[in-house]
């Protein structure tokens, strides 16, 4: 197997959702010596990509989408150690603290919005759901989170996003962190109106606002 | 005496109700409490909201229970309290209902989610359902009704459950998105498929509620009316939402709901009425353009 077949069957695995093709053919990649960063770009990332868009179009579901992150999830695993012996890159993305707000007991689309980040390479600290406001700014602070993801799937929940917002000021800790927010009934002009630095209408998306709101800075 | 629900379907087109939470929390319900506490702490409050709906000409009131199987009530610590509370939404319903209206026992989903997405065992979810549907029976309901269910193979476990415990009638719908293929679940189940298997599991009625608007629905209506073999229910939301004070707002007009609804009642679609943002008002517009001599243009112009 030549590198090309070896990168076209690590974007297949993740299309495939086989998690462990997934990890095996890291394995190989490593073993060969090859460039791990392309290995990622153009195999496992543009596999998980091409999910989401799948995902977006109809032809993916949650089910698809969730063993597709779950396979990144397994190549990540493999890949990570390796890459920081050959780039010397940092073990683990951009930290995330993600939940859903108080009173909100849903968490589907937050758990395949972890996942999804997870595999995309974030560090993430699932908070779980129905939890508490302030506990969010206080995961924010003792985890020096990059960006607090906030998920409500009721329209009677969802203005908990801007109270976090609210004691993230209160704390000073607003500076450093970006605030995502998302959940059925969370649209672009209610992310606005809170003053969110972020918004995404599914979890594919989320992984792109995330990476856009890590790389703009605090 | 109350008729059935099969032998009303069989008649006319049956009129049914539209939200109940919400009308809760303009009632003072605290946001993030379950409603269905409601139904031990504040019944009366309750019964008005059904009481609406009967004085609206709703044929149906669906109980205050969509979020009280024992999964959901677990997740607020309320577990061991569902069939004390189950119960108590069908006698209250009955109550507002009497001998003319039906009753509704209302499910909805467990949140847990059946693999690959979660780890959730299809016969536990089975045996949770039987047992609000027992305690749905026990306080009175006429039929069951499982609804805004995101995953086929749940609601066959609903009503697999639900069969187990009573012998009520059944009806199910599942809650579809449009995607640029056409219409799903979250799962991927689309709408022709899926009520062709829940009536093979026994469904008097199915069809689709929630997630879209009156004109998205009646996009979807044709793939129901097309694979169905039971009639056709059809229970969208008030329009899109829009932001307004930091919160969603619904802003479709009652008249324009009910239009469309008429029209899709013409089409073929049995069962009718409102999900999220609906209220008394447009099931009480709906009673008007269903008894309009032209279905297909209720509002007679000037709204």
């Amino acid at each position: 197997m030549d590198t090309d077949e070896l990168i076209a069957g690590q974007r297949r695995a993740i299309l495939d959702g086989d998690a462990r093709a997934a990890g095996e053919l890291a394995r190989r990649a490593i073993d060969a010596g090859l460039d791990l960063q392309a290995c990622i770009d153009q195999g496992f990332a543009a596999g998980i990509q091409e999910a989401g868009r799948l995902f977006e179009d109809g032809d993916f579901f949650l089910p698809e989408l969730m063993q597709s992150a779950d396979a990144m999830k397994a190549a990540m695993d493999v890949v990570r150690p390796a890459l920081l012996e050959q780039s010397g890159a940092a073990p683990s993305g951009p930290k995330v603290v993600i939940g859903t707000v108080q009173g909100d007991i849903h968490d589907i689309g937050k758990t395949l919005v972890a996942t999804m980040l997870a595999a995309g390479g974030f560090a993430v600290v699932d908070l779980g759901r129905d939890v508490p406001l302030a506990h969010f700014a206080d995961a924010a602070e003792r985890e020096e989170a990059r960006i607090v993801a906030l998920s409500a799937l009721l329209t009677t929940t969802m203005p908990g996003h801007g109270k976090v917002i609210e004691l993230l000021e209160q704390r000073g800790l607003r500076g450093g962190v970006s605030v995502l927010v998302g959940g059925a009934p969370v649209t672009q002009g209610f992310a606005r109106e809170i003053g969110a630095d972020g918004f995404a209408p599914n979890a594919p998306e989320a992984v792109l606002e995330a990476r856009r709101l890590a790389a703009s800075g605090p | 005496m109350t008729r059935s629900i099969a032998s009303l379907l069989a008649e006319r087109v049956v009129l049914l109700d539209g939200g109940v939470g919400s009308e809760l929390i303009a009632r003072g319900l605290e946001l993030g409490r379950p409603p269905e506490l409601w139904n031990l702490e504040r019944p009366d409050d309750v019964r008005a909201v059904h009481a609406a709906y009967v004085a609206a000409g709703s044929d149906v009131v669906q109980t205050n229970s969509f979020g009280a199987s024992p999964f959901v009530l677990a997740r607020h610590g309320l577990g061991q309290r569902a069939g004390e509370i189950n119960t108590a939404a069908a006698r209250i319903a009955r109550a507002a209902a009497g001998t003319q209206r039906l009753v509704a026992g209302d499910i909805g989903p467990s949140g847990e989610s059946l693999p690959p997405v979660g780890a959730a065992d299809p016969d536990e979810l089975a045996d949770g359902f039987a047992r609000q549907a027992q305690a749905l029976a026990a306080g009175g309901a006429d039929y069951l009704s499982i609804e805004t269910m995101i995953d086929l193979r749940e609601a066959l476990c609903a009503l697999r459950g639900a069969r187990a415990a009573c012998d009520l009638p059944l009806t199910a719908c599942l809650t579809f998105d449009r995607k640029k293929r056409g219409f799903f679940t979250l799962m991927g189940d689309a709408p022709g498929d899926a009520v062709k298997a829940l009536a093979d599991a026994g469904a008097a009625a199915a069809g689709a509620n929630c997630s879209v608007g009156s004109e998205a629905m009646a996009h979807l209506l044709p793939e129901l009316l097309a694979a169905a073999t039971v009639p056709v229910i059809v229970k969208p939301n008030a329009g899109l939402p829009e932001v307004a004070d930091g919160g969603t707002v619904y802003r479709q007009q009652p008249i324009q709901f009910a239009a469309d609804l008429a029209r899709m009642a013409a089409l073929g679609a049995r069962a009718v009425g409102g999900c999220c943002g609906t209220d008394a008002r447009f099931i009480a517009a709906l009673r008007d353009a269903l008894s309009a001599p032209d279905p297909a243009s209720p509002a007679g112009g000037d709204v």
